[in-house]
């Protein structure tokens, strides 16, 4: 009876049971997993610390030779000459300083060299030159721009010592305090005005041609002073972000130097919405055509030493790879195939790039990568920044805002009211 | 008698283990992790691991077999720091910048690594580990066996034309131009077995266009992918500086009627394979057999060969009649292959201009 009371049916749901939980072993794999993660942790701990460490010697290091060769002001190092020849000369003057006829003048065996001794080259490094000059009888008309500010007294005074004593028969050297005397008086100059303003520096330097005279400044260049440094009612000044002479900060760009065509472009897109950036959108819609073009103009013009110094902790080695020789393993040609040897810019289309803030162009980059902005001529950058990894974007930056910074244009370069308006407008059709 | 169901039972715990049985286990997990980081770290240094993981590209290896078949040449920083080495360097030099560091020989505006993309590592630009090991050799061209010197004379003879630089002609035999751009190309090459036809060779093949190639559409495609760097007019840009930055495709300062990229087949394959610049395979077939003919349709060099009287026709029969080209024939009213008249230099590119409005 009992028996039979309890019996369950077995379609009712067991009433007594108790809802319990088994204890089982952990199986071996997880504890097989839980210990060789916990030892590559340990060791990747010691791995890095082990290379931090040898970092911080390394740079330890560093700081102290950089020390005791500012203490010895003496004696240039010619080695280092030589070799800050070849990373900062030898782009253009060639490797032996053999220059490239009707573009770039020799300096081994230069009569300018000759006559003016490491001093003269001292001041051309420093300021820069531009305009007509004659080398060796050959005339020239280019545009060397002004390492003043990417290269210290003692590095120019290496570079000076070694073109005046090693690529030419000098033998008077210069110090590194004599660079920095010569930087307290010519440091903020305006690049030499070609043979003419040198003749003034160098005695007995064979004839020379005239100077080009700067071009008149229209009636509007006041005009155009009060926009860039004061602003008007509705539009605030231009330097306020871009710095006074134009030079940028972090992922403000340096506009000094870029071309007027490409800058007026710029502007328009900004004003069509072709180019994304809230403020930029702002200052261009409150513009007048006449006001970009002048604008355009004034920063194309403009000589102004580099704002830009390495700051993204960028592989500089890799970065000048990408910008000289580019990484074609990637499809990414080199920087300097289109924006010209050392990034001096190919106007209209391809601005320069040296001296460039580092944040903006790695910025930038990472912008078109992402296609937020797509305002390049073919969408030749989507492509190129899609193929550049961060690491890659930080070096080419980097080593790009190491680059002496691209001269002033010369006003045949300049746009005109009507031209500009086409070219805007042609250019916009591309896209 | 409330005799219990088995099933009704409180559950049964596990003995707890023995100690033995406990140690065992913890030599077994130890064991095992271990054994764990052993296999980790062999994949990793065996390549097993995949590249996402370990953050590692992948080693070039010299015959890539990465898939793509295609040489991977040996990088710059692998050339050795001596005699031999300092001849690569000046060979890189030369092809880089012809024009300044082989300045007596170049009658024009290009340099090597115009053409031959990447300083003459690019597969498909006719690189030159595909060439080097397979010279000398037979060429019709000049109906004789071409060492690799002479190879690189004809180079200088019509695509550097030569006969407008400041000596006159290329380099003469046993120079060190000659020498050097050697050095590079052996240095390039090596690992690649000698007289082997390596995928990559040449231009690469491009397929024969559905329409005839026209001019007119060659122009359209033209102006929209190629003027921006070689210039509306097709003369190329300079910096400011009066340095070449993009070569020039046509007129007085480009290659001349001998060179092979005045085949249009050569030029579309190239363009094909190649242009625009970062952008390789964006024409497609028809476009770029289109733009090839309308940019090798322009007035350019004389065909250096074409001296002591030779006519555009006597030369067209000779050297021009097997293949694929614009060469004597009337375009816009200019006939192709009359040159440039070395007292015009100045004022041809007007007529190149001209020309091109057709």
């Amino acid at each position: 009876m009992m028996s039979d009371k309890m019996k369950k049916d077995p379609r009712l749901p067991d009433e007594t049971f108790e809802p319990f939980e088994e204890t089982r072993r952990i199986p071996l794999p997880v504890y097989w997993i839980a210990i060789a993660l916990a030892i590559w942790g340990v060791f990747m701990l010691v791995e890095t610390s082990h290379s931090t460490q040898v970092a911080d010697k390394a740079r330890a290091q560093l700081d102290k030779q950089e020390q005791t060769k500012t203490a010895q002001v003496s004696a240039p190092d010619p080695a280092a000459g030589k070799a800050l020849f070849s990373d900062n000369c030898a782009t253009c003057h060639g490797d032996a300083g053999e220059g490239v006829a009707g573009a770039f003048p020799p300096l081994h065996g230069s009569d300018v060299v000759k006559l003016g001794g490491a001093q003269a080259v001292t001041e051309i490094v420093m300021r820069g030159i531009g305009g007509p000059l004659n080398v060796n009888g050959e005339s020239y008309d280019g545009e060397m721009p002004a390492f003043g500010s990417v290269l210290s007294d003692k590095e120019i005074s290496e570079i000076a010592s070694y073109v005046a004593t090693g690529l030419n028969d000098g033998t008077k050297t210069i110090s590194a305090s004599e660079v920095a005397d010569i930087r307290k008086v010519s440091g903020d100059m305006d690049p030499w005005n070609g043979g003419a303003e040198l003749a003034g520096l160098i005695n007995g330097l064979p004839a020379q041609p005239d100077a080009k005279t700067p071009a008149a400044k229209g009636p509007d260049a006041k005009l155009v002073a009060q926009l860039v440094n004061e602003g008007t009612d509705t539009v605030w000044s231009c330097a306020s972000c871009h710095g006074e002479k134009g030079e940028g900060l972090e992922t403000v760009p340096r506009l000094a130097g870029l071309p007027a065509a490409y800058l007026v472009k710029q502007l328009h897109d900004f004003q069509k919405g072709a180019r994304f950036n809230d403020s930029m959108a702002y200052v261009a819609k409150g513009l007048s055509d006449r006001e970009i073009i002048d604008l355009a103009n004034y920063y194309a013009g403009m000589s102004s030493p580099s704002g830009a110094t390495p700051s993204l902790q960028g592989d500089l080695k890799r970065g000048a790879q990408l910008a000289k020789e580019g990484d074609w393993s990637i499809g990414v040609p080199a920087c300097f195939t289109c924006h010209g040897p050392s990034g001096i810019g190919v106007a209209p289309e391809f601005p320069g790039i040296a001296a460039q803030q580092p944040s903006y162009v790695a910025h930038q980059l990472a912008m078109w990568a992402g296609g937020a902005r797509h305002n390049s001529p073919l969408g030749l950058m989507a492509g190129i920044s899609k193929a550049l990894s961060d690491a890659d974007r930080r070096s080419v930056a980097d080593y790009l805002a190491s680059l002496p910074p691209v001269p002033g244009s010369k006003p045949a370069d300049m746009v005109a009211m009507t031209t500009s308006a086409s070219a805007a407008k042609e250019s916009s059709n591309d896209q | 008698m409330t005799s219990k169901h088995p099933t009704d039972l409180p559950p049964s715990h596990t003995p707890k283990p023995s100690r033995g049985q406990t140690t065992i286990r913890a030599i077994l997990a130890v064991g095992g992790g271990l054994t764990l980081v052993v296999l980790g770290s062999l994949a990793v240094d065996y390549g097993l691991a995949p590249s996402w993981l370990t953050g590692q590209k992948p080693v070039a290896t010299a015959a890539a077999e990465d898939g793509s078949g295609l040489f991977t040449p040996p990088d710059e920083s692998t050339i050795p720091d001596d005699q031999f080495g300092q001849s690569v360097r000046r060979g890189m030099a030369i092809f880089n910048d012809t024009g300044t560091n082989a300045h007596d020989f170049v009658g024009n505006d290009l340099s090597c690594s115009n053409c031959h993309l990447d300083a003459g590592r690019q597969a498909y630009s006719a690189p030159m580990w595909a060439a080097y090991p397979v010279y000398p050799k037979y060429r019709s061209k000049n109906k004789m066996v071409n060492t690799m010197e002479d190879r690189i004379k004809g180079c200088f003879t019509y695509s550097m034309n030569a006969q407008g630089s400041p000596s006159g002609g290329p380099p003469p035999y046993g120079s060190d131009v000659y020498r050097d751009l050697q050095a590079y190309f052996f240095w390039m090459s090596q690992g690649l077995p000698i007289g082997k036809k390596q995928e990559g060779a040449g231009f690469g093949k491009i397929d024969k266009p559905a329409q005839e190639p026209s001019r007119e559409r060659g122009k359209e495609v033209f102006a929209a992918n190629c003027a921006v760097c070689h210039g509306a007019d097709g003369l190329g840009q300079k910096d400011r500086n009066g340095k070449q930055v993009f070569p020039p495709l046509w007129g007085p300062h480009s290659y001349n009627w001998g060179a092979g990229m005045h085949k249009v087949d050569a030029a579309a394959a190239f363009i094909q394979h190649n242009m625009p610049l970062s952008q390789p395979g964006k024409l497609s077939t028809q476009e770029a057999w289109d733009v090839a003919a309308f940019i090798d349709s322009h007035p350019r060099p004389n065909d250096p060969r074409q001296v002591g009287g030779i006519t555009v026709e006597d030369a067209l029969k000779k050297w021009h009649h097997s293949h694929d080209g614009f060469y004597g024939q009337t375009i816009d009213g200019v006939l192709l292959g009359t040159g440039f008249p070395a007292e015009n230099q100045a004022a041809a590119p007007a007529a190149a201009g001209d020309s091109s409005g057709g």
